[in-house]
């Protein structure tokens, strides 16, 4: 295992060690292919994005600005590129609008978890995964940074290129969106 | 506090967002609203249950850093360009072009730019006109000449009215047609101030 502090790698890795870059990528690759995973909705094509988000991010070093956080440039990248994918595939052009009303059972489409991905969460995870699956790209990816990477509302909105507030906004609509959706599961629960 | 503004706040506590002077209001109105106090319930359950389990065996791992290896070496090239973007004839074409910038304005500035000409005829009459005051300070009597001479030029060089061009042109109707109903009305008080008749209406 490297022990070499992250600055020290960036910096190498901007030099062109490849070696560094790699460290970079192992510290980083899970967190990476969480934001994926929310974005894309599936492990096939999460484990595709995240590939593809370090190789643009080696390919990008170089602009990488010394000073700057690695995590949150490397955090914009993966939501940019899971962006673009999702736009290249038409996913949000012919995915359902959000529907409140939609039966609890039906899986957004291309949600269909595998069953390795079954077995390992309960139902409650699930129906949520389905629920923010169904949320709008843009809510989504405040979701996927804030709740799932735990990021602040400062760093998210450095990683969205937007303000604190429109992240706030973002999650309070998000959050609003997903209780509508889930309240009857939500009640089922409460009973 | 509205239910509306309490839940957004709920939203940004979730998310260790809300400024600590804010959250009495949102106690204060959740001890009174039964469907917020819900809402947050709502919203806790959804927080927990919301979590992505890593479910992938650390096989995956080894052979997701082994596939991102051989792109990386695959991608040298491609970096390469990324650290060197512009190739070195574009450089120096936009470098010569600025150069020839910078030589047209520098020329422009020297020879051509407003003002030059005035700046240039203005230092003599300083050269000239620092001594006389000097002197003029320094005596009276120089200073009443001077005085003298300068309400001289100046009545040399104030117009005479030629009263029969004046007449001429109020005589005209169009003289008259030419102006705006203010610039009439002047005419008319003037007229009326002067000579106690009143002019044209």
């Amino acid at each position: 295992m490297d022990e070499r502090p992250e600055e020290l790698l960036v910096e190498e890795a901007r030099k062109g060690g490849r070696e560094a870059f790699a460290e970079l990528a192992r510290r980083h690759e899970r967190r990476v292919h969480g934001v994926a995973m929310r974005m894309a909705g599936n492990l096939s094509d999460a484990d595709d994005l995240a590939q593809e988000v370090f190789l643009t991010a080696w390919k990008a070093i170089g602009s990488f600005r010394s000073g700057s956080s690695f995590y949150t440039w490397l955090y914009r990248i993966a939501v940019n590129t899971s962006l673009t994918f999702l736009k290249k595939r038409s996913r949000e052009k012919n995915r359902a609008p959000f529907d409140e009303n939609l039966p609890i059972g039906t899986p957004a489409h291309g949600l269909a978890p595998g069953p390795e991905a079954t077995s390992a969460m309960n139902e409650i995870t699930v129906r949520i995964g389905e629920a923010v699956m169904a949320l709008p790209v843009h809510f989504r990816a405040a979701f996927a940074l804030v709740v799932d990477q735990g990021l602040s509302h400062a760093d998210a909105a450095r990683v969205l290129g937007c303000s604190e507030n429109t992240v706030s906004w973002r999650m309070h609509k998000a959050r609003k969106l997903l209780q509508a959706r889930l309240k009857p599961y939500l009640e089922e629960v409460r009973s | 506090m509205r239910c509306g503004m309490a839940r957004k706040r709920l939203s940004d506590e979730l998310d260790g967002a809300l400024r600590p002077g804010r959250k009495p209001g949102v106690e204060a109105h959740l001890r009174a609203c039964a469907a917020c106090r819900s809402y947050r319930d709502g919203l806790a359950r959804i927080q927990a249950g919301a979590a992505l389990r890593d479910t992938r065996p650390p096989e995956f791992w080894a052979a997701f850093e082994r596939d991102l290896g051989a792109k990386l070496v695959a991608a040298e090239k491609d970096r390469r360009t990324v650290l060197d973007p512009v190739p070195s004839r574009l450089r120096l074409a936009a470098l010569a072009a600025a150069a020839a910038v910078l030589v047209g304005f520098a020329v422009w500035y020297a020879l051509l730019r407003p003002g030059t000409a005035v700046t240039e005829a203005w230092v003599p009459y300083e050269d000239v006109l620092d001594p006389l005051v000097e002197a003029a300070e320094a005596s009276p009597e120089i200073a009443a000449l001077i005085d003298k001479e300068i309400r001289a030029s100046i009545e040399e060089m104030t117009p005479v009215p030629d009263t029969d061009a004046v007449a001429l042109d109020a005589a005209d109707p169009l003289f008259w047609e030419g102006l705006s109903d203010d610039e009439l009305q002047a005419v008319v008080t003037e007229l009326e101030n002067e000579t106690g008749r009143g002019g044209p209406r």
